[in-house]
């Protein structure tokens, strides 16, 4: 009975939490689309790339926030983390969209294959889902303690995207290859 | 884009490297000389020497391959090495300091040197270091004893 209870309340915690970091990231996203500079990344405007990892790791980068605390000045420092804090957001919005967009492109690819590996899709799209997760947490995490402070979550984020995006793109060739010898031969 | 096409753009590209580019003082100069070169209407490039010595197709891309490359460069400084990219930008200019980083910080000039096809993350970084860069400028000019 007890172990009942406590699935329930396990569940409506994660339900909850979803919930939660869903709500945050709509919100940021608004925030970033009135905030920013630049347009945000998207399917129209976009680069189709991710970020360069090199530009990864100066945004979350601890060293500049040395060098702005040793110029003493609390107006400077404030309007460092501010600014860091929406450079960041974007990175993770843009990542976040890069994600679902080679997702979508590997759906649409092996829609129609006639020999699809269950274990390797299985296993790209719990990659997938292990991404989006660690996105939302990045968001939270730059709100709660700033981009400097996250750096080695950051840096985690931008290799699984890139070896996710990788993966998606051998799988693709795979695909490609797999179906089009199936057709030669079907001939 | 042929082999041979792309060989003459890397020859453009070299020519104007040495000639021009390297006789400007910072990256961030270059940054601002390359910009200058792009028609604010059609988003192409010019440089009447360069289009001369070689043809204004290649010239244009030429132009495009430095600036989307310095700029990349300059966005993966960090805060400190801006800030001295933006010391020796004021010190080679003829205006004063003080005006600059006035007219800067008011007009932001440097958003029209962010190359067309770039990373927005990239952009939004580079705008806002730049910015920080111009804050730490104008703080440590505040905290500096006036002239006698």
């Amino acid at each position: 009975m007890i172990s009942i209870t406590l699935a329930i309340l396990m569940c409506m915690v994660a339900v909850l939490s979803l919930a939660l970091l869903a709500t945050r990231g709509s919100s940021v996203k608004r925030e970033l689309a009135f905030r920013s500079d630049v347009p945000l990344y998207d399917e129209t405007t976009g680069d189709p790339s991710l970020c360069p990892p090199e530009f990864a790791a100066r945004i979350f980068s601890s060293a500049d926030w040395t060098f702005v605390a040793g110029e003493k000045s609390p107006e400077v420092a404030r309007l460092f983390l501010d600014e860091r804090r929406v450079v960041a957001l974007v990175w993770v919005h843009q990542t976040k969209t890069a994600i679902h967009r080679i997702m979508r492109e590997h759906t649409r690819v092996t829609r129609h294959s006639q020999d699809l590996n269950l274990a390797t899709e299985a296993k790209l799209f719990g990659h997938y889902l292990q991404l989006v997760a660690v996105c939302d947490l990045l968001i939270l995490a730059i709100q709660a303690a700033g981009p400097s402070r996250v750096g080695a979550l950051a840096t985690y984020a931008a290799s699984l995207s890139q070896s996710f995006a990788d993966a998606q793109h051998a799988l693709a060739i795979t695909t490609a290859a797999r179906d089009l010898r199936g057709a030669s031969t079907a001939h | 884009m042929t082999t041979t096409k792309l060989v003459t753009v890397q020859a453009a590209y070299d020519d104007f490297l040495q000639r021009s580019l390297s006789k400007l003082s910072c990256d961030l100069a270059r940054l601002i000389y390359l910009a200058s070169t792009r028609d604010y209407n059609t988003g192409t490039y010019h440089h009447d020497g360069l289009a001369a010595r070689f043809s204004p197709e290649t010239a244009a891309k030429a132009l495009e391959i430095a600036h989307r490359q310095i700029f990349l460069q300059l966005s993966a400084y960090s805060l400190e090495e801006l800030v001295e990219q933006l010391r020796i930008y004021f010190e080679s200019s003829k205006d004063g300091a003080t005006e600059i980083l006035r007219m800067w910080q008011k007009l932001e000039p440097y958003r029209i040197a962010i190359p067309v096809e770039v990373n927005p993350a990239v952009a939004r970084l580079f705008l806002s270091n730049v910015r920080l860069a111009l804050a730490i400028w104008r703080s440590r000019q505040d905290q500096s004893p006036p002239d006698q």
